[in-house]
């Protein structure tokens, strides 16, 4: 069953439950008055009550129909034994008492008996035996007595809130589904925006290194160089938050072409560039143009990137070099600097974000990262990538 | 990952105290200028209810039109009853779920006059309950704006009716056996339709939203394997852009070099959160999403997925185990809060020989507190069979196992 349906249930249950409960009170209350009925009658009426009210308590359980049907036959009962002969009593009020008992006591059962032909057939069986007993108990009977009237309306309503409130519900539903339809477009389309800025890793690399360098206040870096990044970068974002793939200017910074392949030479000379603003000088050896996919490049060069930050940042000198190899199956970049070095147990990969930033993103590709290095004796990383 | 469950990053959903309270873009639209779902149409059968009291009271009235020593007052009182119905009715259906505040006060007052008309005008007979009839439709008029006000305010005016009645019935009738049951029905039908309706009007809401919760979380079911998730997306989308305001505002000199410690520090944890954003945003699964972003099941569904298997499974496999879930959640007779799943997924140990080649199998243990196995609706066992095979346990709490066979990733 719909989950929706089910709260509707639910729903109609409470409805019934509590518009029952409320005309068994008023009810109860209007035969406590002294007078309105005999006290063997009011004693014998106290159990039915109980019974009725018990009914109405266990509706929400799994035996409904067996609980509306003893509610509804405790109802009967309590008025056939109100107006019964034997109770010579004769009141003007006894039709007034139990007129809530018809209208809402049992009549709040109308919320659940309009969904099936059979509960309708229930519904209008109980609906007009008990106007018309409520008519019976009437002492001055009109054409219709007052009372009688207000029961049946009472069923009445009741019957049609249950059937404007289940109408109500595929309404809701369907204006529901639209949302829906609408939320899953909206989350494809935020799931390709973030694949989109979380693409633009060289973008986002750049970024990153220039916050981390704001971070530290900026120190150590021309101020006129670091205002520069920032623009560059800042521009960047922009084209990226705008849609478009940022594209690098005549300054040459970061290559975010999706073709197919990219020279490397070009991109390595950005990433020289820009440690070089940053007051790391790196020297270049080895094979100048190197063609590589696409992603590969982008986990190459971020790795190497995050190599030559950890040199600025914790070697102690100013210089680095970086030697490109190729063969037939790969390539290779060794990034060496001759600064305080470390030792590898006692630091760990760990501290210098290696395993994160070098070793996951080259494995990602299929490709690893060595680490080589000795206190006073400086740092050696190869990194290789599959061709 | 316990009993919290974490957006990618930095901000930390606890169970109660979410953090992220966002209304969808969709929703926002579906329900702008004042468009409701479904509680309008409730509203019109509120109308046509109190609607169709209104009428059985005039008939009443005009049946024993001559006993009433002043009808012309109660006439009045009729009149001014169908303005204010009709007038209430007819802006409510034209400017929607906003009713203006002066209406309202219009309409208190009118049911004031109302009442204090009707009261007069049977005043001398000694009999209010008994021949009240436009006061007692006041009553249920309130039914038309009950979807539009807060509930505490039209229990208060149902209550003032009632008080007012009762006041008027102590002063003018004797209270005898004969008369005194017709005044405690009147008393009670002025007062409980207007807290019927707001019980009807509040369960319908509740219902609505959850309805639209497991439609929004719905949609992770045709999600890719790992997917950012609405909430991870948006906020990296704001990471770029408060990075982008703060290098621009660096490269146009607003911000003075070298930077502030209070900047230096913004500029820091931008780096940190974006870092991560761009690192790990990627390794959620959709049923990580749905949980987080679900108001019902964020509160009460853990999830142990350590393997990020759950992306493994298939539409029908997924949309199997949210409706088992909503199925469990929903089917207590109380509140649900008292209700918890605990899903853990993994580790996957074996795979099995099946007709469409080598699958692997994914345990599914489904832990559920709070319930006995015989009050569960049985349409949850047919969806958590389109999971996988089950077996059932009762300890203290229920626990179903579930084998749940996927396409090996490595396979393809």
């Amino acid at each position: 069953m719909d989950l929706i349906t089910k709260e509707r249930d639910r729903l109609l249950q409470r409805t019934s439950r509590l518009v029952g409960l409320c005309g068994a009170a008023v009810s109860l209350a209007s035969l406590s008055v002294p007078g309105v009925v005999s006290w063997t009658t009011y004693l014998a009426l106290l159990p039915l009550f109980a019974l009725l009210v018990l009914a109405h308590l266990r509706l929400p359980g799994r035996s409904q129909p067996l609980w509306i049907s003893v509610g509804l036959v405790a109802g009967f009962a309590i008025l056939v034994v109100g107006i019964s002969p034997w109770d010579s009593n004769e009141s003007v009020g006894l039709a007034t008492a139990l007129a809530p008992l018809a209208a809402a006591g049992m009549g709040g059962f109308a919320f659940l008996l309009t969904r099936s032909l059979p509960r309708l057939a229930v519904l209008v069986a109980c609906f007009l035996g008990s106007t018309w007993l409520v008519h019976v108990a009437t002492v001055d009977t009109g054409l219709f007595s007052a009372a009688a009237l207000s029961a049946g309306i009472g069923w009445i309503l009741s019957a049609f809130i249950s059937y404007w409130l289940a109408a109500s519900v595929p309404l809701a539903a369907r204006r529901i589904l639209n949302i829906g339809t609408a939320h899953r477009a909206e989350r494809q389309a935020s799931e390709t925006e973030a694949q989109r800025r979380q693409g633009a890793r060289l973008l986002h690399d750049t970024v990153l290194a220039t916050l981390t360098l704001l971070a530290h206040s900026g120190v150590g870096v021309s101020e006129d160089a670091l205002r520069q990044q920032a623009a560059d970068d800042a521009r960047l974002l922009r084209q990226l938050r705008l849609g478009a793939t940022p594209t690098p200017q005549s300054s040459g910074q970061y290559q975010l072409e999706s073709a197919e392949d990219t020279v490397l030479g070009t991109t390595l000379e950005s990433v020289k560039h820009r440690f070089g603003r940053m007051g790391l000088e790196v020297s270049w050896h080895g094979t100048g143009q190197v063609l590589l996919p696409t992603d590969v490049l982008d986990a190459f060069l971020l790795a190497l990137a995050e190599c030559l930050e950890n040199v600025r940042r914790h070697s102690g000198v100013t210089q680095a070099h970086v030697t490109i190899t190729e063969d037939d199956n790969a390539v290779r970049a060794m990034v060496t600097d001759s600064g305080v070095g470390f030792e590898l147990d006692a630091i760990g990969e760990h501290k210098l974000g290696f395993r994160e930033s070098v070793v996951g993103r080259l494995h990602e590709v299929g490709g690893n990262a060595r680490l080589f290095s000795t206190p006073g004796q400086g740092t050696t990383v190869v990194l290789e990538v599959p061709r | 990952m316990s009993s919290s469950i974490e957006n990618t990053l930095g901000a930390v959903l606890t169970k109660r105290g979410r953090t992220v309270d966002r209304i969808p873009k969709a929703v926002q639209a579906a329900t702008a200028n004042g468009a409701t779902l479904g509680t309008a149409h409730l509203a019109l059968g509120g109308s046509l209810v109190a609607a169709l009291q209104a009428a059985f009271g005039f008939g009443l009235f005009l049946a024993r039109l001559e006993s009433y020593p002043r009808p012309e007052l109660t006439f009045l009182a009729w009149g001014i009853f169908v303005a204010a119905f009709v007038t209430t009715v007819v802006v409510f259906r034209t400017v929607g779920e906003h009713l203006p505040v002066w209406l309202i006060i219009a309409l208190t007052i009118a049911l004031g006059g109302i009442v204090t008309l009707d009261f007069i005008a049977i005043w001398s007979l000694g009999n209010i309950g008994g021949y009240a009839t436009a006061s007692v439709a006041a009553g249920f008029a309130l039914l038309t704006v009950v979807t539009v006000r807060q509930p505490v305010e039209v229990i208060a005016i149902a209550a003032a009716l009632g008080t007012a009645f009762i006041a008027a019935i102590v002063r003018t009738t004797p209270l005898t056996a004969e008369l005194l049951p017709t005044q405690i029905t009147v008393v009670s039908l002025v007062v409980i339709p207007a807290v019927v309706g707001v019980v009807i009007v509040r369960g319908f809401r509740r219902m609505v939203q959850v309805e639209l919760d497991r439609v929004l979380v719905q949609s992770t079911v045709s999600a890719p394997r790992y997917a950012v998730g609405m909430l991870a997306s948006e906020e990296l989308a704001r990471l770029d852009l408060a990075a982008e305001k703060l290098l621009e505002s660096v490269a146009t000199g607003q911000e003075p070099l070298p930077l502030t410690p209070g900047t230096a520090s913004t500029a820091a944890s931008l780096a940190t959160e974006l870092r991560l954003h761009l690192i790990e945003g990627r390794r959620e699964t959709w049923l990580h999403h749905a949980v987080s972003e679900s108001e019902f099941l964020g509160r009460s569904v853990s999830l142990v997925d350590k393997g990020s298997l759950a992306g493994l499974l298939d539409p029908a496999q997924r949309d199997g185990l949210l409706a088992a879930v909503w199925l469990l959640l929903s089917d207590s007779p109380k509140a649900t809060a008292n209700r918890s799943i605990r899903l853990e997924l993994g580790p996957v140990t074996r795979t099995a020989q099946t007709v469409v080649g080598h699958r692997l199998v994914v345990p599914v243990v489904m832990t559920i507190d709070g319930v006995s196995r015989n009050r569960i609706d049985p349409a949850a066992w047919g969806a958590i069979g389109t999971v996988g095979q089950y077996a059932i346990t009762q300890n203290r709490n229920l626990t179903v196992n579930i084998e749940c066979l996927v396409d090996n990733p490595a396979s393809h």
